[in-house]
């Protein structure tokens, strides 16, 4: 059935203070209806009028003008449509089109996961390599960013510790005293600490600071060209730049776990004295009954894989990254997400295994 | 061998756009030579071709007579240890210091050198560059025109025969960048170093070019003497020179 025609007679001053209000009045119709547009009266027009001008051209098939005077010709050919639809067809989009969009983001994630799995595979050979030769990795690097990642980071992963051993302490306490269970406080604390808070905390806390600074130093090293001088030079960035990261997470992650364990029991000892009343001495002494060596290793180990998620993660994301200065801040963003999620999922794999 | 790089009925580009078709040219020892054209015409797409960072689409590219496998990192590494190359932002290491990024390729390449060696060469290629005052400050302390002086030693400081540089004038006033040029006119007549330079800084062009490699729209438009790039009257050189319609000569 054919479509009733619609007729717009153009302002004599169209501009973009009118232009909304012509706009609303198409707006809703389908792109089928036949328009007829009369410039009879127009005399004044600014951008914003040629835009609407060439929006209708592009989304109308069946659109007209009529009385166009030579200057709003030249104007209308000066600034002729350009670039695609503004995708108000989306929503008749064929099951083919749809579907093809969907294979087009499949491979793309297809492609991702096998850039970081390569990624990933080679670090492994690379820091393996690394150990065996002692070669291209540049001197001292190790020790800088071990200072980076140990040294600048306890502060804040302590505290943050120390933090939550008290907040969950004091959430805890309240209702084990219900049950006048008071001194279950020390294994809940002991436990929960040792083998999930803190490798967790620790984790989330290295991805936004460790993660964050390892993508956007390598983003901008890439985006600066210094990745290719690097290869250009000889040497393999991906070996040059991440290992020693990896070197130095690995050497940083015992040390701060033990320092995160023992504030984060630290804030529930302060807590159980405080407010449940359980002498130090009494909270260890439960405490140990539960919490056993074995318990700080897998901690440990917990944390030993956040902390190689983190950099890879972010190292991957540096060296991905596209569109210069805006890349790198897409790219530092797409990696904390990215580690954290990754945190998170192995964490529910390793709560699949170990309990 | 006076012809030291052979390009081949060579495509390249980006993703899967082909920005160049069908390149033929070669580079001869101890030249100049000069790869002009508009912006976006794919010179420095050329550049990263040639020194791997960019595996062409299609076509050969022979170095000293040895064809080039850019996808074999064996080859690659071979043709690393004989070029040197000048980014466009210097691409200095910032977190290192100007003596340390000089010395970066030997102490990476050459771990078991002697300090002393180490120490002499890079001293070496710095006051050549007129940096030697400047080895202990970082890239950030130093100006556009001195950190493309020290990216330049750093290129040269394992003896390369060939240095390609992209875009070595952006950025600097005239007077910096007629010193840099002159510093290669000097190591190219010292050392019989060859350069592939991209570029579109006419006095820069001017001052150094034996050779020149015009791009335009997708093909070569122009490969040989400098010199002789006027004589052929050319309407599209002569816009790109400034000349006036009809000029014959310099």
């Amino acid at each position: 059935m054919e479509k009733n025609l619609k007729s717009l007679m153009i302002p004599r001053t169209f501009s973009i203070e009118n232009v909304s209000a012509l706009f609303a009045e198409i707006k809703d119709l389908d792109t089928d209806t036949p328009l007829q547009i009369d410039l009879k009266d127009m005399e004044d027009f600014d951008s914003s009028g040629i835009a609407f001008f060439n929006y209708l051209k592009k989304n109308f098939p069946h659109v007209s003008f009529s009385n166009v005077r030579p200057a709003v010709q030249k104007a209308l050919d000066l600034f002729a449509p350009c670039g695609e639809t503004d995708g108000r067809g989306h929503g008749h989009r064929s099951v083919g089109e749809r579907l093809t969009a969907l294979g087009g983001r499949a491979f793309k994630f297809e492609d991702s996961l096998k850039k970081f799995l390569v990624l990933l595979v080679d670090e492994i050979y690379h820091s393996f390599q690394y150990l065996l030769k002692r070669r291209g990795v540049y001197p001292g690097e190790i020790l800088n960013q071990l200072y980076f990642m140990a040294y600048n980071s306890f502060p804040i992963v302590t505290l943050i510790c120390f933090l939550i051993g008290i907040t969950i302490s004091i959430t805890s306490a309240e209702q084990l005293r219900s049950f006048g269970a008071d001194i279950y406080l020390a294994d809940l604390v002991g436990f929960g600490m040792v083998r999930e808070l803190v490798p967790l905390m620790t984790g989330i806390i290295l991805a936004g600071k460790i993660g964050a600074s390892i993508t956007a130093e390598i983003s901008s090293m890439k985006v600066l060209e210094e990745v290719d001088a690097l290869k250009t030079m000889g040497l393999i960035p991906e070996k040059f730049l991440m290992v020693p990261r990896l070197t130095a997470i690995t050497l940083a992650v015992p040390l701060l776990v033990v320092l995160a364990d023992l504030v984060g029991i630290l804030g529930g000892v302060i807590v159980g004295w405080v407010v449940s009343g359980i002498p130090p001495g009494v909270f260890f002494r439960e405490m140990f009954t539960v919490v056993e060596l074995s318990d700080f290793f897998i901690g440990l180990m917990k944390t030993l894989v956040f902390g190689w998620i983190v950099v890879i993660s972010s190292g991957y994301k540096g060296f991905s990254v596209e569109r210069g200065a805006v890349g790198v801040g897409i790219a530092t963003t797409e990696s904390v997400v990215l580690s954290i999620s990754l945190i998170i999922v192995s964490d529910c794999v390793f709560a699949l295994f170990l309990y | 061998m006076k012809e030291i790089i052979k390009v081949k009925n060579l495509d390249v580009g980006y993703g899967d756009n082909v920005v160049l078709e069908n390149l033929d040219f070669h580079i001869d020892r101890g030249e100049i030579t000069v790869i002009l054209g508009q912006s976006g015409c794919g010179k420095s797409t050329v550049l990263k071709s040639l020194i791997g960072l960019l595996p062409p689409f299609a076509g050969d590219i022979f170095f000293w007579g040895e064809k080039i496998d850019y996808f074999s990192e064996a080859s690659l590494q071979a043709l690393y240890k004989r070029i040197g190359v000048l980014y466009q932002n210097s691409a200095l290491l910032n977190s290192l210091t100007l003596y340390e990024n000089v010395a970066l390729p030997i102490i990476m390449k050459h771990p078991d050198l002697p300090e002393e060696i180490e120490r002499e060469m890079v001293y070496t290629r710095l006051s050549q560059v007129g940096l030697l005052e400047n080895r202990d400050k970082f890239p950030a302390e130093l100006s556009g025109g001195m950190r493309k002086r020290a990216a330049l030693a750093r290129a040269m400081v394992l003896d390369p025969d060939i240095i390609f540089c992209d875009e070595p004038s952006a950025g600097l006033d005239p007077i910096t960048a007629a010193e840099l040029d002159s510093l290669m006119l000097n190591l190219k007549e010292l050392f019989d170093i060859t350069f592939v330079v991209v570029t579109h800084e006419l006095r820069s062009i001017e001052a150094i070019a034996d050779k020149a490699i015009v791009l335009k729209d997708g093909v070569l438009y122009y490969f040989g003497p400098y010199r002789e790039l006027f004589s052929l009257g050319d309407r599209y050189i002569n816009e790109f020179f400034l000349k006036p319609r009809g000029a014959g000569s310099l």
